[in-house]
């Protein structure tokens, strides 16, 4: 974790707090709470059929519904995040708009990514596949996470913080209308997804499973708001240090330069002997 | 860099040439020169590669999008050498057979009050179940499946689908015993 000494912003040598570290208490109590829920006292999905009397349906793959829906969910949830700030720095141009989005697209990024992982190891005992190319809905959540990890390396491009920022911005408005495409890729273009329809909307889904669903909202929504305080913390040393840097070089550059050096420079006489200089 | 002094007697400029020499007249500031990482643009070059590619891939499978069983039915002569994914579901009956020496599954497909034999070569899916939707690619056969005359009901209708690739297209229902089982003809609760 970086030093806070070094940017001039007192002792702290870490980005935690009293509170911080109390949600990192409570984050992890309902991590450990959703894997008893989802792992352990849900039923797997099985189901008899009618006709047959066979048993069929998703078995113990239906577990992952409590961790790949919430990560969608906290994912639109830190791009929206991302937007907002976004149009901050367009109209505000200051830096806590900038960092705050830098922060919600990165945390954004890797739950994208989880999204995908955890959606392909949920595909392959249900669907029969792990990835299927002209699903519309992976698709669209495809292009989203290539278009943020693009936002991302676009930042580093250069160094100039206002430039990266207003680019940045530029570049994530964009990229956020995909989400209203992945979101509804199901009902628009349902003859081109493997996806369900929502099963909240629909209301087909009740009890415990229902309860564990939503837990699982509560518990990504911690893991979210936990990141994103660190993550937030160090980008705003990130930033300090910067400008501390910046500062210190005008103070060490300005101490190189004596002020006879200067008065003597524009044909001044220097106003005391100087040392070094007399003969 | 603070400028070399030009000094005449006392520090001052001796002459005219050393004033003009000495220009003390702001000179309008050069444009900041943009210092970029090489690394950073390769990698946002190498994204929009693969934005690129995966835009093509899913414009490339615009014509696979899935059609019903009834559709593919009514659109047979159309479709006939083509190849496409079909939606379905599978009814209850299902014969185990050799077909050209690859192991297959023969089963009829349902939409509404349309059937279409299928011959899948290949295991089918770890959930495959009558009653659970599949989306199978391959095309149009003429010709009865192979041991058509031991399936429940066949459609039987001089045709039938060979397909190779098969995904499970499963509902949105999550209430166990009390999730309503798609019956044929409603393809509406198809997930």
């Amino acid at each position: 974790m970086a030093t806070t000494t070094d940017a001039g912003l007192g002792e702290r040598d870490t980005t935690g707090s009293p509170r911080s570290r109390l949600l990192g208490i409570a984050t992890l109590i309902a991590v450990a709470i959703l894997g008893v829920l989802a792992f352990a006292l849900t039923e797997p999905d099985v189901r008899i059929h009618p006709e047959t009397g066979e048993e069929f349906g998703q078995f113990d793959a239906v577990r992952m519904l409590y961790v790949h829906v919430p990560l969608v969910i906290v994912t639109y949830l830190s791009y929206g995040i991302c937007a907002v700030a976004s149009i901050g720095v367009l109209v505000k141009r200051t830096p806590w708009w900038d960092v705050t989005a830098h922060t919600a697209a990165e945390i954004g990024t890797i739950f994208c990514g989880l999204v995908l992982v955890t959606g392909s190891i949920w595909g392959r005992p249900v669907w029969n596949t792990w990835w299927e190319w002209g699903d519309v809905r992976l698709m669209t959540t495809l292009v989203l996470f290539l278009m943020f990890t693009g936002y991302l390396a676009l930042r580093r491009i250069t160094e100039d913080p206002r430039r990266q920022a207003r680019r940045a911005a530029v570049v994530a408005l964009v990229a956020v209308l995909d989400i209203p495409l992945v979101n509804r890729s199901v009902e628009w273009w349902e003859n081109r997804t493997l996806h369900q329809r929502s099963t909240l909307g629909e209301l087909k889904i009740e009890d415990l499973t229902l309860f564990t669903l939503f837990f699982g909202f509560v518990t990504a929504g911690l893991v979210l708001a936990w990141l994103f305080l660190h993550r937030f913390r160090v980008g705003w040393l990130e930033r300090a240090a910067i400008d501390h840097g910046v500062a210190a070089a005008i103070v060490e550059r300005q101490s190189e330069t004596s002020d006879a050096e200067v008065r003597r420079s524009v044909g001044e006489q220097p106003e005391g002997p100087e040392e070094g200089l007399v003969p | 860099m603070v400028p070399e002094p030009v000094d005449g007697p006392n520090g001052a400029p001796n002459d005219e040439s050393d004033l003009q020499v000495f220009d003390l007249t702001p000179a309008p500031t050069r444009p900041e020169r943009i210092r970029r990482r090489p690394a950073a643009m390769a990698a946002v070059a190498i994204l929009l590669v693969a934005l690129v590619f995966v835009l093509l891939r899913t414009l490339g499978d615009a014509s696979l999008f899935f059609y019903e069983v009834s559709e593919a039915v009514e659109r047979r002569s159309e479709l006939a050498d083509s190849r496409f994914r079909v939606v379905g579901t599978p009814q209850p009956g299902l014969v185990e057979i050799d077909v050209d020496g690859e192991p297959a599954v023969v089963f009829t497909l349902c939409a509404g009050d349309v059937l279409a034999d299928v011959a899948h070569l290949g295991d089918p899916a770890e959930l495959f179940q009558p009653g659970v939707p599949v989306v199978l690619q391959g095309g149009w056969v003429a010709g009865p499946a192979p041991g058509v005359a031991d399936l429940w009901s066949p459609a039987a209708d001089g045709w039938h689908l060979r397909t190779d690739h098969m995904v499970v297209k499963h509902d949105n229902d999550y209430r166990g015993d009390g999730a309503e089982l798609a019956p044929c003809g409603d393809q509406a609760s198809i997930g």
